[in-house]
């Protein structure tokens, strides 16, 4: 019931006082003034869509009606027996209401929707969450040094775990001219947190950014995302209507100049591959505020931050890879039970996390146009050689600015492509991801002919003698430096500077004692597989390069590996 | 409507979109390297400069001058610009198509490729013709269909742009192989097992590019393989009949009097399937053929052998 509750009336504060922004604060400070306006906003653009075409308003209804119905009559809860009756009852009217009633329902459908996915944002909240948040991080990595962090300013233990790389000083610049949206990876639940941390730390502006409605019904979570500016987004509704409003809601918000953040991928890797599929609905929102702004001759541009979010350890790993392997994975979008609701592997994690250096590091990539194009430090956008163009000429027919959908989608597909190459290459690999792909290939290299599933079941059978791994191990590195000064990936510190010997002992110690089964383990002077799915999920950040860092001998393997990742 | 119209490069193919889009009452400019007279009212010019103030620019230059030419179209393009591109071959190893070259080296995003069996002549003169055009943006085949189509050409559309652009570049290696065989004398029935099962493995290994299979049994592929067969006198034509007669590799591409693209492409597919480790009898066989390495009764021999499946 509290559940409930909370999922659907999170709380808030109460307000003795407004809270009047500085023209120093951030754009998201002046939310809670605008929030009605973009609410209404939201609302009046989609019934104007459908003001003149009665079937396209009928349909629209019929939909909705149709996919809520269903979705209760299968939820059984509590929000069934409130709802389930309004549906029913309206689907037996539709087709007997004129014109003005269709339109008064509509319009009600659509505020509620808006108002169910629309944030909150409390000064004070956000405030304390500046001062909390690092502090309350580092004390879980350091328990003993808990009071001591609470005094302190920004926990040293959190510095040694998140490393912030990229050119701050250009996103900088960029804030106050546009609204920047940013597009990270995504592995794991932390990713929202740990990106916020790394936003503050690097004095880059807070952004809004959509949540599963299912992470608000942790009270305390719900309470921090929504007076943080989270939009709620609920993935159970099907309702075409609904995701119109979401995209619209996030397109509004955006072309007011509220900095933004998408996950691109739509949930977590399963699989530990760099995220290539990309979701293009909220990012053709960011593409139509650019549009929309244009037409209307606002001078707000938009730019993309392509960021990857990259662990040494991964929090839910073994559930992910599981329902990566699993059929069952296919269909399961979200996931409620993993190690993210565990409060005990939180404290597992951290604590394995703060004992090695950068286990955690998110790099900002070089801001984008949405037409993939790069932009210098004033905002201006570039061609390859340099030259700066008008961006607003993508949006122009015969000279004139216009909104054209079906364009704004063909542009959103490519910048869909553009994002996922970005990921590719800016992508750090770690420690623990080499290590395990080159076992890995030695793995399948000594299974010839087995298929993935059979491999799987190999628990603890197959070995690599631990000289020939540092071996093999040194010669990847070298093949992937190589790539590096090419531009095509990068690596982390401790990938380029630690001996292979130690990259090797570094990923055992991560894996061992966090993972409920561990990857591999030392047994002599061998490395014995011990959870092969494990390995694969680390191993499968390196599935694009792994045929450009083999030997003649390990190509053969590295090809089998380079196919997990599947065709274009 | 009435269109500025850049045309870059004035070969067979660039001076035949420039005849047509000038007598639909458009304005053409030709941009290419050396002085060219075309007839009134087609403005000519080699500086790319005179490309800038064009809404809509057609790139007819072949495959390997694709890259200078992209790279000299980024000096003048900007945003407001839309481009198609009708060269038939790819690049390197990795098998990338040309709008990706123009997308790396301009800022030209609304690309599209022009294909089919389209035939330079057939469109200079205004004859009955059809051609399709892969693209993501209508506006884009709106403006295409103003430039050339009317009643003389049927210009169609799809969204698979690679797969238009990968069936354009591997029909030419088909015609090749087809043209070879008819003139060692291989009947009706092993060409077209020859023409369908060459059309299957190349739309395979295009599926692994992200191509659609039917991209491949349109009027890219099939269609355009009809057209080429059918005798519009191709040079892949000419390059398949020297090579079955005995002629080497580089006396065959001289006797066909063009540069060919095909025999590229085969062997950049070959490349790029040997990594997937998919299968490619047709191209393997023929590129074998080619560099004189098997006899045609080999070849035959070594195709008819294999093991039969489903289709």
């Amino acid at each position: 019931m509290l559940k409930r509750f909370l999922s659907e009336r999170p709380l808030r504060l109460p307000h003795l006082k407004p809270y009047v922004p500085r023209p120093s604060d951030p754009s998201i400070f002046w939310f809670n003034s605008e929030r009605d306006d973009v609410i209404s906003d939201v609302v009046n653009r989609i019934c104007a869509a459908h003001e003149t075409d009665r079937a396209r308003l009928e349909m629209a209804l019929n939909d909705a009606a149709f996919h809520e119905i269903r979705r209760l009559e299968k939820q059984r809860d509590q929000e069934a027996r409130d709802r389930l009756g309004y549906w029913r009852s309206m689907i037996r009217r539709i087709g007997k209401m004129d014109d003005t009633e269709q339109r008064r329902v509509l319009h009600t459908i659509v505020t509620n929707m808006a108002r169910d996915i629309a944030g909150n944002f409390d000064p004070r909240v956000y405030r304390f969450a500046r001062l909390a948040a690092p502090r309350l991080i580092g004390g879980v990595m350091e328990p003993r040094r808990f009071t001591e962090g609470l005094m302190a300013g920004s926990p040293a233990s959190l510095d040694r775990v998140l490393r912030v790389q990229g050119d701050l000083d250009h996103l900088r610049n960029l804030q106050n001219r546009g609204s920047l949206v940013f597009v990270p990876t995504h592995s794991s639940n932390l990713d929202s947190i740990v990106l916020s941390q790394a936003l503050e730390t690097s004095g880059l502006p807070p952004v809004i950014y959509g949540a599963g409605k299912n992470l608000f019904t942790n009270p305390i979570i719900s309470f921090f995302m929504h007076n943080l500016g989270a939009y709620r987004v609920d993935r159970r509704i099907q309702v075409s209507l609904y995701k119109r409003v979401l995209k619209l809601y996030s397109q509004v918000m955006i072309e007011r100049g509220y900095h933004s953040l998408f996950f691109p991928g739509g949930t977590r890797s399963r699989s530990g591959m760099i995220d290539r599929h990309l979701k293009l609905g909220l990012l053709g929102s960011a593409v139509g505020a650019f549009t929309a702004n244009r037409v209307r001759r606002v001078d707000r541009p938009v730019w993309f931050v392509p960021t990857t979010i990259n662990y040494a350890l991964v929090l839910e790993a073994e559930t992910l890879v599981k329902d990566w392997l699993t059929e069952e994975g296919q269909a399961r979008y979200i996931i409620e039970d993993d190690e993210f609701s565990r409060i005990d592997r939180w404290f597992a994690f951290f604590r394995k996390m703060v004992g090695m250096r950068g286990g955690c590091i998110i790099r900002f990539g070089e801001p984008i146009d949405p037409f993939g194009n790069a932009v210098d430090t004033e905002g201006q956008s570039l061609t390859p050689t340099g030259r700066s163009i008008d961006a607003g000429g993508y949006v122009e027919h015969r000279g004139k600015a216009v909104v054209d959908a079906a364009r704004d989608a063909a542009y959103t597909r490519e910048l869909g492509e553009v994002l996922a190459q970005r990921f590719q290459k800016e992508t750090l690999l770690m420690s623990t991801q080499v290590v395990a792909h080159v076992l890995f290939r030695d793995f399948v290299q000594s299974t010839p002919g087995m298929d993935l599933f059979a491999r799987m079941r190999l628990r603890g059978e197959i070995g690599v003698d631990s000289e020939t791994l540092c071996r093999e191990l040194g010669e990847a590195r070298e093949r992937l430096l190589a790539l590096e000064r090419q531009g095509r990936v990068r690596t982390s510190e401790v990938v380029k500077e630690d001996s292979p010997e130690e990259l090797l002992e570094r990923a055992l110690s991560f894996w061992n004692g966090y993972h409920d089964s561990t990857a591999a383990t030392r047994q002599g002077d061998r490395i014995v597989i011990g959870d092969p799915s494990l390995l694969l999920y680390y191993q499968n950040r390196l599935v694009p390069f792994a045929p450009d860092i083999a030997s003649p001998e390990q190509l053969k393997a590295a090809c089998e590996i380079e196919l997990l990742g599947g065709h274009q | 409507m009435n269109l500025r119209i850049g045309v870059v490069g004035a070969g067979g193919f660039g001076r035949a979109i420039a005849q047509a889009s000038a007598r639909h009452g458009h304005e053409v400019v030709v941009w290419s390297r050396k002085d060219r007279e075309l007839l009134d009212p087609i403005q000519t010019s080699t500086d790319i400069r005179s490309i800038r103030d064009c809404e809509l620019i057609f790139m007819a230059v072949p495959a390997r001058h694709a890259i200078e030419a992209a790279e000299q179209l980024g000096e003048v393009v900007d945003g407001r610009h839309l481009m198609v591109h009708i060269s038939r071959g790819l690049i390197g190893p990795e098998l990338r198509t040309i709008t990706k070259v123009i997308a790396e080296k301009t800022v030209c995003r609304r690309l599209g490729a022009l294909a089919g069996p389209l035939v330079a002549d057939a469109l200079a003169e205004g004859r009955p013709s059809g051609a399709i055009l892969g693209t993501g943006f209508p506006e884009l085949t709106e403006m295409v269909r103003d430039a050339l189509g009317g009643s003389e050409l049927r210009v169609y559309d799809t969204p698979d742009v690679v797969g238009v652009e990968l069936a354009s570049a591997t029909v030419g290696f088909l015609t090749v192989v087809l043209a070879y065989a008819e003139e060692v004398g291989v009947g009706p029935s092993t060409l077209a097992v020859l023409a369908t099962r060459g059309m299957v493995e190349v739309s395979r290994i295009g599926q692994t590019l992200g191509a659609e299979e039917s991209t491949f049994m349109g009027l890219a592929g099939l269609g355009d393989l009809i057209a080429a067969v059918a005798g519009d006198e191709r040079p892949e034509i000419r390059l398949g009949r020297a090579l079955a007669k005995g002629a080497t590799l580089s006396n065959a591409v001289g006797e066909a009097g063009a540069y060919i693209e095909g025999i590229e492409v085969a062997a950049q597919m070959m490349e790029h399937a040997r990594r997937l480790g998919l299968e490619t009898p047709i191209s393997s066989t023929f590129v074998a053929l080619s560099q004189g390495r098997i006899s045609s009764d080999d070849a035959i021999h070594a195709l008819m052998e294999r093991r039969v499946g489903r289709e």
